[in-house]
């Protein structure tokens, strides 16, 4: 097994009922690359599943797969396999029937499929179950068996469309690892599609953060974590003390922002001139109490509201005027149990970044609701 | 039970059972049970007493009768005082002659006999009141004086009365149940046919197999067959033909309509389906009738587009063939199929046919693999549905065949009961009837590997 390379060429979907699902997109994955697209629900990311596995044609564009043109191509003619959301595991079949269903579909000889199953079961580890129907499995036992399933009919791109969503947070976790362990064993490309980034930054080699049927940035995780290009991908990974302003002064890849809770100073990555509207932001682990004798580039008055107790970090929550601020810091023997009234918060510039106004993404709990 | 009684309360599971109980010993239980009860009693006719007594009421005719002969001598002119039964010749009677020289011919008094047949076993010996209870031979001889007659009339009717009474006892104590009813289906009546003819007959494919499995067979040279039977094998083997078509006309259909269909797709096609249903079922099938009449709408079009000349008898006739009656019941039962199919079927996660279809199976693999085993229970209700109700379907094979093909066995049925007053034969004939479509029934979940728990998933 080996992967291939996926190649949006100037791709966008629009529905028969006038909804553009994915704008022009050009989108380059490398070969044997675990590869993961991240954004909120109805962003368009299973669209592109789709039309990379041959659900759904592109309507403008081409995809490109190892540098063939999949065009008029279905599904079953595509070198990719797709392993779905709620997984759908053909529950009247053995798990081995399951595994081999790709190779029935080939007409290899029962015997000969039987052993390859046995050999991808012994992959995931399920050999001993091959005789249960999936329906007896637990839900991670399923999901293995979905991604041998998938494995079977030897893809050069597998696609999985949020697989984990279904699982609880410890199982999810101990899956991550292993669908990288097996995405390194053989070689295959993976598109890998989720809302959770925590998904997205541990497993991938690269990441696209798509919304509204737009890629906003192309990137590796410390990339598209620690220098995020525009106001949602800031917004969407990780969290974000968000400042609303004007440009007030650029100079050397620094710009400085005048906001109505004062003047702030950032890394200016994306060329933001005098007088642009402009939002800073600061994660809450850049925000620190400043004290008199070492003060910060950026500083801002406020008040302290409460304190969370995460277990290795505490947060705490700061207004300034309307604004709240989030600061988190490592829980290092109560650390900051004793703050209370004003303080004085403050961030480095290294660590602040201006970018252009733009859309931010909705909280955490609208959606995983979505 | 006890989760009954805790979200109902005592009233109302207790109304709820009694009302199951009820629906299920009147509607269920006591019909089948007075059935059972008709088909295994012998017709009244065929009991030994009702010889009996049939033989004492035709002496007493016949002893009125022959009274008026002899009390008005001069001019019989009250035939109906024989009760219209006595003579079939009025004018003989119209001319007085002398009491004795000219009487008609009296039915009644032909049959009052000690020689008068009990119905038996048809292969064995005929048996008579004679010969059966050693009575001696007596009958009313026509030759002799209208006294004789009478007094000779009386004699048979005394000597009978004290037998029927003690027919009638006998009866009484004895068992009355026999399965002789049953039999009547294995009944074979003698076919006689020309040379010509037999041999035409016998190249038939149809008879060779009747030959085969017995049904049809050759006793001194004529040609026996068991109507009966044949037209029971035919009915079950018609309703098979039917459920098959229907299979295959309506698995597309409820694919479509359960899978492969837009919300508004569905509807529409559902709404199709529908309709008709809300139409009477006796107006559905005349609809056809007006469609495949000799001259009906379908000759009418071809003779229209001179494919065929009616006026020159080409007519298709379309009453004639069995097909037509399948097609009609297809029609008429189709919603049984479709619904239970849908029903299953859009239980069928379309994640699967799509996984299938990317692992690399064809559409014929999809449906065979993924779509039948999933769909297998609402295809075993819907053809047990469709099963029964063509096997007993009454209207359809009625109103389409017009006489012109072989009657199916729920015809059959209702001739014994309604038309010949065969009740007891017409009740063993549906019980066996019952009997064995639910063996077939059976049977035929037994081969689909059907549980009963999978029908209600």
């Amino acid at each position: 097994m080996h992967g291939k390379d996926v190649v949006l060429d100037g791709m966008s979907i629009t529905y028969p009922n006038g909804f553009t699902a994915v704008h022009a997109t050009d989108l380059t994955i490398a070969a044997g690359e675990f590869f993961s697209i991240l954004g909120p629900s109805g962003c368009g990311k299973t669209t592109i599943l789709r039309a990379v596995s041959g659900f759904l044609e592109p309507s403008v564009g081409r995809v490109l797969i190892g540098a063939e043109d999949q065009a008029g191509r279905g599904p079953n003619l595509r070198p990719t396999a797709l392993i779905f959301q709620n997984l759908a595991l053909f529950p009247l079949m053995r798990v081995w029937e399951n595994v081999a269903f790709g190779l029935e579909a080939q007409g290899v000889p029962r015997r000969v499929r039987r052993e390859r199953a046995m050999e991808l079961l012994d992959l995931v580890a399920l050999s001993v179950e091959a005789e249960k129907k999936p329906m007896e499995l637990s839900g991670g036992q399923r999901q293995r068996v979905a991604v041998a399933r998938a494995l079977a009919v030897e893809p050069a791109v597998l696609l999985l469309d949020e697989p984990l969503s279904a699982l609880d947070l410890k199982l999810r976790s101990h899956m991550r690892a292993e669908l990288r362990a097996i995405q390194k064993k053989t070689g295959v490309t993976f598109i890998y599609i989720t809302h959770d980034q925590g998904e997205a930054l541990t497993m991938s080699d690269r990441i696209a953060v798509m919304n509204a049927g737009r890629i906003e940035q192309v990137g590796t995780g410390d990339e598209i974590y620690s220098r995020p290009v525009t106001a949602f991908v800031a917004s969407f990974v990780g969290e974000s003390n968000v400042f609303r302003g004007r440009v007030a002064e650029v100079a050397d890849g620094v710009a400085r922002v005048a906001t109505p809770e004062g003047a702030f100073r950032g890394q200016n990555l994306t060329g933001l001139a005098l007088g642009d509207l402009a939002m800073v932001f600061v994660r809450p682990e850049h925000v620190r109490i400043s004290h008199p004798d070492t003060p910060f580039a950026n500083e801002v008055a406020a008040e302290v509201m409460r304190r969370e107790l995460e277990g290795p970090f505490v947060n705490i929550f700061l207004a300034a005027g309307a604004l709240e601020i989030a600061l988190q810091m490592p829980n290092e023997g109560d650390a900051g149990r004793d703050l209370t009234g004003h303080v004085t918060a403050g961030f480095a510039a290294e660590y602040t970044l201006v970018l252009p106004e733009g859309e931010l993404a909705r909280t955490g709990t609208e959606i995983a609701a979505g | 039970m006890k989760a009954l009684l805790a979200s109902y309360g005592r009233g109302l599971v207790t109304a709820f059972v009694a009302a199951v109980v009820i629906w299920a010993c009147l509607l269920i239980v006591f019909p089948q049970l007075t059935m059972l009860d008709r088909a295994l009693r012998l017709p009244r006719r065929a009991l030994d007493s009702s010889v009996v007594a049939t033989v004492i009421r035709d002496s007493a005719t016949c002893v009125t009768v022959l009274k008026t002969y002899r009390d008005a001598p001069e001019a019989p002119e009250t035939p109906d005082s024989s009760g219209g039964l006595a003579s079939p010749s009025m004018g003989v009677m119209a001319v007085p002659g002398i009491a004795g020289a000219t009487l008609p011919y009296i039915l009644q008094c032909d049959r009052a006999s000690t020689e008068s047949r009990f119905v038996r076993d048809p292969d064995a010996e005929p048996e008579t009141l004679a010969s059966l209870h050693g009575l001696p031979v007596l009958k009313v001889d026509p030759a002799v004086s209208i006294a004789e007659q009478i007094a000779q009339a009386e004699a048979v009717a005394d000597i009978a009365r004290p037998l029927l009474a003690q027919l009638i006892a006998k009866e009484a104590s004895a068992v009355p149940y026999t399965l002789d009813n049953f039999g009547f289906i294995f009944a074979a009546r003698a076919i006689p046919m020309s040379p010509q003819t037999k041999a035409r007959e016998d190249a038939e494919i149809v008879n060779m197999a009747f030959d085969l499995v017995g049904l049809r067979f050759e006793k001194d040279g004529v040609t026996h067959v068991r109507l009966t039977l044949v037209t029971l094998v035919r009915t079950i083997f018609f309703a098979m033909m039917a459920t098959l078509l229907a299979v295959f006309v309506c698995y597309p259909v409820a694919f479509n309509l359960a899978l492969a269909s837009t919300q508004r797709k569905a509807t529409l096609l559902l709404l199709g389906l529908v309709i008709p249903y809300a139409i009477v079922e006796l107006m559905r099938v005349y609809a056809w009738v007006s469609l495949i009449e000799t001259r009906g709408l379908i000759n009418t079009l071809l003779h229209w587009v001179a494919i065929i000349d009616i006026d020159a008898g080409e007519a298709i006739q379309f009453k004639r063939s069995p097909i037509t009656v399948f097609i009609v019941i297809v029609y008429t039962y189709i919603l049984f199929m479709v619904f239970p199919m849908v029903n299953v079927m859009s239980t069928l996660d379309r994640n699967q046919l799509e996984a299938a279809r990317d692992l690399g199976a064809s559409s014929m693999r999809i449906h065979r693999r993924i779509v039948i085993p999933h769909a297998k229970p609402g295809i075993a209700v819907g053809c047990i549905t469709t099963f029964m109700l063509a096997a007993g379907a009454f209207s359809v094979p009625r109103i389409i065949s017009t006489g012109l093909q072989a009657e199916w066995f729920s015809q059959t049925i209702y001739n014994k009961f309604f038309e010949s007053e065969n009740s007891n034969i017409g009740a063993a004939y549906s019980f066996a009837f019952t009997i064995l479509c639910f063996v077939i029934v059976g049977l035929f979940m037994w081969v689909m590997r059907a549980r009963l728990k999978d029908f209600v998933r």
